[in-house]
């Protein structure tokens, strides 16, 4: 299906189809398995058109089983084979976290660098759709933490068609997690800045760098996925303040580009993390740890964070919604630093 | 001359109503006929709005905007 010529944008959902249907057809190495990937096209639509495009030989429906459908993919990459896997809700990684922690992310390491597993694990994450708390949770700095695969988080579709692309063709095992309220699928929220002008030629987003998508020199926010569209609402409302914000969208949590951040907190001295993690023993507290154990003399402010807060999250509308960050907590975070 | 995009009558079974998920052209752009433009929710499920002729677009329904069949969301001076 071709899209508009020129000012063509593409949902994330479909940007990550398109990188991956541009890499089957040039590497026949490359296939895809998980839960409804198939006829379906993915439950948040990322798979659309492969199943027809390629077939059920390389775009395989699994049972509900990802203990055998990651494990069998770690054997494949370890074989030769470039898979994509989907765990469809990160939640759920309780039930296979042997194949993933132990098996994908290690096995280069344990046969002494022999045993390559280039392999992707496309993972969904975050709420705000009142879906309970085993179908809304973040868990970046879980998969952050264990050492041996790589960790990206796009905010828009084009940065998810570069990752994608980057992640399938990366001879180490990338965790590629999308945020559900950015893929454009309605029911999961809207977020219209998502979907971007997207370049139908194949390219790639290096893996491991920051992108700063707004300039100023007032405050440093540092988000990532869905965070990055409410850091953005947030510095604009700032701007009609008079105070200028600087926008760090991390797009990569393994590597972490820590230069990046450095350099914004250097010129603006102030810092907020925004992650829709829970708030302790996560990607907030890395970011800040970051700064300050690098240098305390840029900062004009003790660096604060808007997290979820360290409850299971609720269903009812209401009750999530209140514990989710937003623009306004944002917002209302940068006047506590300033005492106001 | 102007040219509607309207919700097809065929694009999904029954009389629900749906809402536009994502625009995929910008508003004052120049699309080709059969270009996918738009993308349409119904009940958790997705349908394609493709271009009826080629033109430069004016967006009249907005992303979050509930549409039913036969609703006029766009136009295509040509």
């Amino acid at each position: 299906m071709n899209t508009a010529t020129g000012s063509r944008k593409l949902t994330i959902a479909r940007a990550m189809a398109e990188a991956t249907a541009q890499e089957m057809r040039q590497d026949p190495s490359v296939f895809v398995m998980g839960e409804d990937v198939g006829p379906l096209g993915g439950v948040f639509g990322n798979t659309r058109g492969l199943h027809e495009e390629f077939g059920a030989e390389r775009v395989r429906d699994t049972p509900i089983s990802e203990t055998a459908f990651i494990g069998a993919a770690v054997g494949a990459a370890s074989d030769g084979m470039r898979p994509i896997v989907e765990l469809m809700f990160v939640d759920f990684f309780g039930v296979c976290m042997d194949a993933i922690y132990n098996m994908m992310a290690k096995n280069t390491y344990f046969s002494g660098g022999k045993v390559k597993v280039p392999m992707v694990l496309m993972t969904s994450t975050g709420g705000g759709y009142s879906d309970g708390g085993q179908h809304s949770q973040c868990l970046y700095g879980t998969f952050a933490h264990l050492p041996g695969m790589k960790v990206v988080v796009p905010s828009n579709a084009y940065d998810a068609k570069g990752l994608m692309t980057a992640a399938i063709r990366d001879d180490n095992p990338v965790v590629f997690m999308y945020h559900k309220s950015l893929q454009g699928m309605g029911w999961l929220g809207t977020e219209k800045g998502a979907t971007v002008a997207t370049p139908e030629e194949s390219y790639t987003v290096e893996i491991g760098k920051a992108s700063v998508v707004k300039e100023g020199g007032d405050l440093t926010l540092v988000s990532l996925g869905a965070g990055v569209h409410h850091c953005l609402r947030a510095a604009k409302a700032l701007g009609e303040e008079g105070v200028e914000a600087e926008v760090v969208d991390l797009r990569s949590l393994v590597p972490l580009d820590r230069e990046t951040v450095r350099a914004s907190v250097a010129k603006t001295g102030r810092l907020i993390v925004v992650d829709e993690d829970y708030h302790s023993y996560g990607v907030s507290g890395e970011i800040i740890a970051s700064v300050v154990e690098h240098d305390t003399s840029c900062l004009k402010a003790s660096p604060r964070r808007v997290a979820y807060p360290d409850i299971p999250i609720p269903f009812a509308p209401t009750m999530e919604q209140w514990a989710l960050p937003n623009a306004d907590k944002i917002v209302d975070t940068y006047h506590q630093m300033m005492g106001q | 001359m102007s040219t509607a995009i309207t919700v097809p009558e065929d694009l999904w079974e029954g009389d629900n109503e749906g809402v536009i998920t994502a625009w995929l052209v910008d508003d004052g752009s120049q699309v080709k006929q059969g270009d996918l433009v738009a993308e349409v929710m119904v009940e958790k499920a997705q349908y394609e709005i493709e271009a009826p002729a080629s033109g430069v677009l004016t967006i009249a329904k907005q992303e979050d905007e509930v549409v039913a069949k036969g609703t006029s969301i766009a136009s295509l001076e040509t």
